[in-house]
């Protein structure tokens, strides 16, 4: 007789278990959101993908490729640019922010390093394109132009391409052999590049709409403006532009001993810190105060460490002049009143403040226009080019972008209007109608839940001291180390984008999280699922949300 | 069984308890019986008395062990599981980790002469309870590990007695290791768990678990919940081994007991329009207590 078994026996694998998601009403989903740097950032880097891959991969190269699928010249940016991604970064509230531009400037330089190529996504089209300007907007929409297949022939009006990055920033802040190799890298994609070529003066735009399906306008604002003082048309005074140019161009300046720069924006720091390092006494006069100041913060911040007096509240009245010379400015003190059209505090001349600033040099960094020689185009207030929504100008099949358009911006907001501008273009020539997606939501720091994350320092450059660095035209940050930016690179939260941390798979009081078999990832057994949502109250990145049952 | 710090701090996930079962969403036994079940492996017998968990977890024909299951009164889940291990000694078995589970009230009230009769007797059994502060599965009614000022069905103007200290009760019976844990820190939970079993004797581990239904809260809150009551002392985290009290669970920064009732309904008559009641007060003197006694 057979032996039965004592008590019950279930048959474990003959079990149906019993389907408990048929009592939710709140389903977790996953996700994907846009983080705040990302959003932040005018160029729309992927920044949370290049950290994360840094972090969990520990793969520079790969890096490299996020970076370069928006931004063809990461190792400019991440010396240049004033980084707004970190001001947005939700880690601010934790702690402080993760050095993003530190990060994007050493992935740069590991492309560089070892050549790293940018991949094209289609080749041959027959469509010509011309891009007018070698600046971040031309060399952006140049790039994202040639990845997509179309004949790009980039026009310069100078003798090298990089236009205000090659001629506006001087080499201690971008040497020019970082943006040399970041252009030919851009170029090496089939570009064709003509230097010495000034579309409107040498060559006429009607000609270039004629002989091309399309033309891209990246001008920049090269043309520099003045105050209207008496005295202005000394020899020895300058426009802000046109002495970044000579200087960045090798030519060497007499300056004498004190030079005084007027302005208070970017150009007038880059004056005024490379008048210092042609062995001047130099003071920025400035009608306002430093919050009222345009510039980038770091740099006035280094500006004033390398000993640049700051004269707020000072407007010049006067440039006095000896046998067609300037010798010195006659300046009044200001006091500031209500805001103006501007949004800054209005300056008031105050009356009998009259004082005498001697000055070997004088340099105007008081303002840029676009050079509309030969371009015929509307314009906006007499000042900046015309747009519609799709960055086309006034002439049918003329776009343009970058500083020509948006007024004086940044390097990173120019090469985000080159990559708008080449989807334009392209769907211009296809004749497709732009459909303008809905972008998915941000994630702020509510959301998250910082529980998970440990406190760690924020990586901090280092500059050479002030008594070297004012020696020579050198980079001021010398090359960061590939550990420490790993290191950073893990304090990146991944907001809005699953990390593996694994709480949805351990918390689930129903087992109900599985591993993807086929991605790796983790996914939602629906079957099984109540809805409590513990997953998504536990999530850190807010890549887990609620949402009502379908 | 001499197991490496590796090894005992890896997390487990072998879903030995696994879905389907008719637990609420959210619940904190739930998750710490399959985090425990994880822990201790397939060579594991589990004893459990009746509650929620024997509830939930066991209709035919489709329970949620993965592990052999054993079902006792309410009362004797600490006896059945002795003589599961005198069986094992008898019949020259083994070795086989066997852990007796219970809720609050079948540890505390009702079975607590099992429990402390396997304990005097040496047993080599694992106890873990799953300490939900009432007795959920009946209708929330109080417990003697109810702590001051919950509401429950019992103690509608709030319960007027403190919590039985059952892991100190536990350890002076000179059993080798007791332990308290809470379903937040599953790590430490796992840990915990490992460390017990690899040792020879009786060893009880204590384990808060948050019941949504019970305590008034919404299902997502159970981690955090669990995570203030470790914070604001009222739930100390610690191990007594051969007596001695060791791996005090430090807090990071103290938290004031209001956050901690504030998120639950069974303390929402301890505030009166948004003031705390006397009560509050005593309730921030049991944790300040705690964390002075443990030096948190």
């Amino acid at each position: 007789m057979e032996k039965l078994p004592l008590g019950l026996v279930i048959d474990l694998n003959q079990v149906v278990p019993y389907k408990t998601g048929s009592w939710r009403t709140l389903m977790p989903v996953n996700i994907m959101q846009v983080p705040p740097c990302t959003h932040a950032c005018p160029a729309g880097n992927d920044i949370r993908g290049f950290l994360r891959v840094l972090a969990e991969k520990e793969d520079y190269e790969e890096a490299w490729h996020v970076l370069a699928r928006t931004n063809p010249l990461p190792a400019t940016c991440g010396r240049v640019c004033p980084h707004p991604c970190e001001a947005g970064c939700n880690r601010r509230d934790f702690d402080s922010s993760v050095a993003i531009n530190c990060s994007e400037r050493r992935v740069g330089d590991y492309g560089l390093e070892h050549n790293l190529e940018h991949k094209k996504l289609v080749s041959g089209r027959k469509e010509k394109i011309a891009v007018v300007g070698s600046g971040p907007a031309g060399l952006s929409c140049a790039f994202h132009l040639a990845k997509r297949g179309f004949k790009v022939k980039i026009f310069e009006a100078y003798g090298e391409p990089g236009g205000w990055m090659r001629y506006g920033i001087p080499p201690y802040r971008l040497p020019n052999y970082i943006l040399k190799q970041e252009i030919d890298n851009i170029l090496r994609l089939g570009i064709d590049l003509e230097c010495n070529v000034k579309v409107g003066v040498n060559i006429p735009l009607d000609q270039l709409t004629r002989e091309y399906n399309a033309v891209f306008l990246g001008v920049g604002a090269q043309k520099g403006l003045g105050i209207d003082v008496p005295g202005k048309d000394a020899d020895n005074v300058y426009t802000g532009v046109d002495f970044l140019k000579q200087v960045n161009s090798g030519k060497w300046m007499e300056i004498g001993k004190d030079v005084v720069v007027i302005g208070g924006g970017n150009t007038a720091m880059d004056c005024a810190r490379v008048s210092k390092r042609l062995g001047a006494n130099v003071s920025v006069v400035y009608r306002r105060t430093r919050m009222e100041m345009p510039a980038i913060t770091a740099e006035i911040d280094e500006a004033m460490e390398e000993r640049i007096m700051f004269r707020y509240h000072t407007n010049p009245v006067k440039l006095v002049t000896d046998e067609g010379r300037v010798v010195g400015i006659f300046s009044i003190q200001m006091e500031l009143k209500e805001p103006d059209a501007s949004g800054r505090a209005r300056p008031v001349p105050i009356t009998g403040s009259e004082a005498f600033i001697p000055a070997d040099t004088v340099i105007m960094a008081t303002g840029q226009a676009v050079d509309y020689d030969g371009i015929d185009v509307q314009t906006v207030d007499n000042q900046w080019m015309y747009t519609n929504e799709h960055l086309m100008t006034s002439m049918e099949g003329v776009f343009a972008g970058g500083d020509a358009v948006a007024g004086l911006e940044t390097v990173a907001l120019a090469i985000g209007q080159g990559t708008q501008a080449a989807s334009a273009i392209e769907d211009y020539i296809e004749g497709n109608v732009e459909s303008n997606l809905a972008q998915p939501p941000v994630v702020y720091s509510r959301d998250l839940n910082t529980y998970y994350y440990n406190k760690q320092k924020q990586f901090n450059k280092e500059a050479v001291s002030i008594h070297t660095r004012l020696k020579n035209f050198r980079e001021i940050y010398p090359s960061f180390d590939l550990k420490d930016i790993i290191e950073e690179s893990k304090r990146c939260f991944s907001c809005g984008l699953c990390f593996h941390c694994g709480n949805c798979y351990m918390y689930c009081p129903d087992s109900a999280v599985k591993i993807s078999p086929s991605t790796g990832g983790y996914e939602f057994d629906l079957d099984f699922c109540k809805g409590c949502g513990l997953c998504a109250k536990e999530c850190p990145c807010h890549y887990i949300q609620l949402t009502l049952e379908k | 069984m001499e197991q490496s710090a590796e090894e005992l701090n890896k997390i487990e996930k072998k879903d030995l308890f696994t879905s389907g079962h008719r637990a609420c969403g959210g619940c904190g036994q739930a998750l710490a019986a399959r985090l425990v079940a994880d822990a201790s492996g397939e060579n594991t017998i589990a004893c459990v008395a009746t509650g929620c968990l024997e509830v939930f977890s066991s209709p035919y024909p489709d329970p949620s062990w993965r592990i052999p299951f054993l079902h006792s009164l309410f009362e004797n889940a600490a006896a059945v599981a002795s003589g599961v291990e005198a069986a094992y000694k008898a019949l020259n078995k083994g070795p086989v980790n066997i852990i007796a589970q219970g809720g609050d009230g079948s540890t505390a009230d009702i079975g607590f002469q099992c429990m402390s009769g396997m304990f005097e007797r040496g047993h080599n059994v694992l106890y873990v309870c799953y300490d939900n502060e009432a007795y959920m599965n009946t209708g929330v009614q109080r417990s003697s590990f109810t702590p001051l000022g919950a509401r429950t069905s019992t103690t509608p103007m709030g319960n007027k007695t403190r919590k039985k200290n059952m892991p100190l009760l536990a350890a002076d019976h000179g059993i080798p290791y007791v332990a308290t844990a809470t379903v937040d820190d599953f790590r430490d939970l796992q840990r915990k768990v490992k460390t017990a079993l690899s040792i020879e004797g009786p060893k009880y581990i204590h384990i808060l678990a948050p019941c949504p239904l019970g305590w008034g809260h919404h299902g997502e809150l159970s981690v955090q919940i669990c995570r203030l009551a470790k914070d604001t002392g009222i739930f100390p985290i610690y191990e007594i081994v051969d007596g001695k009290v060791t791996n005090v669970l430090k807090i990071p920064v103290k938290v004031p007991v209001e956050e901690y009732l504030k998120l639950q309904g069974r303390f929402k008559h301890l505030f009166k329009k948004g003031q705390p009641t006397p009560e509050v007060a005593e309730i921030q003197e049991i944790a300040n207590q705690n964390i002075a006694r443990f030096n948190l």
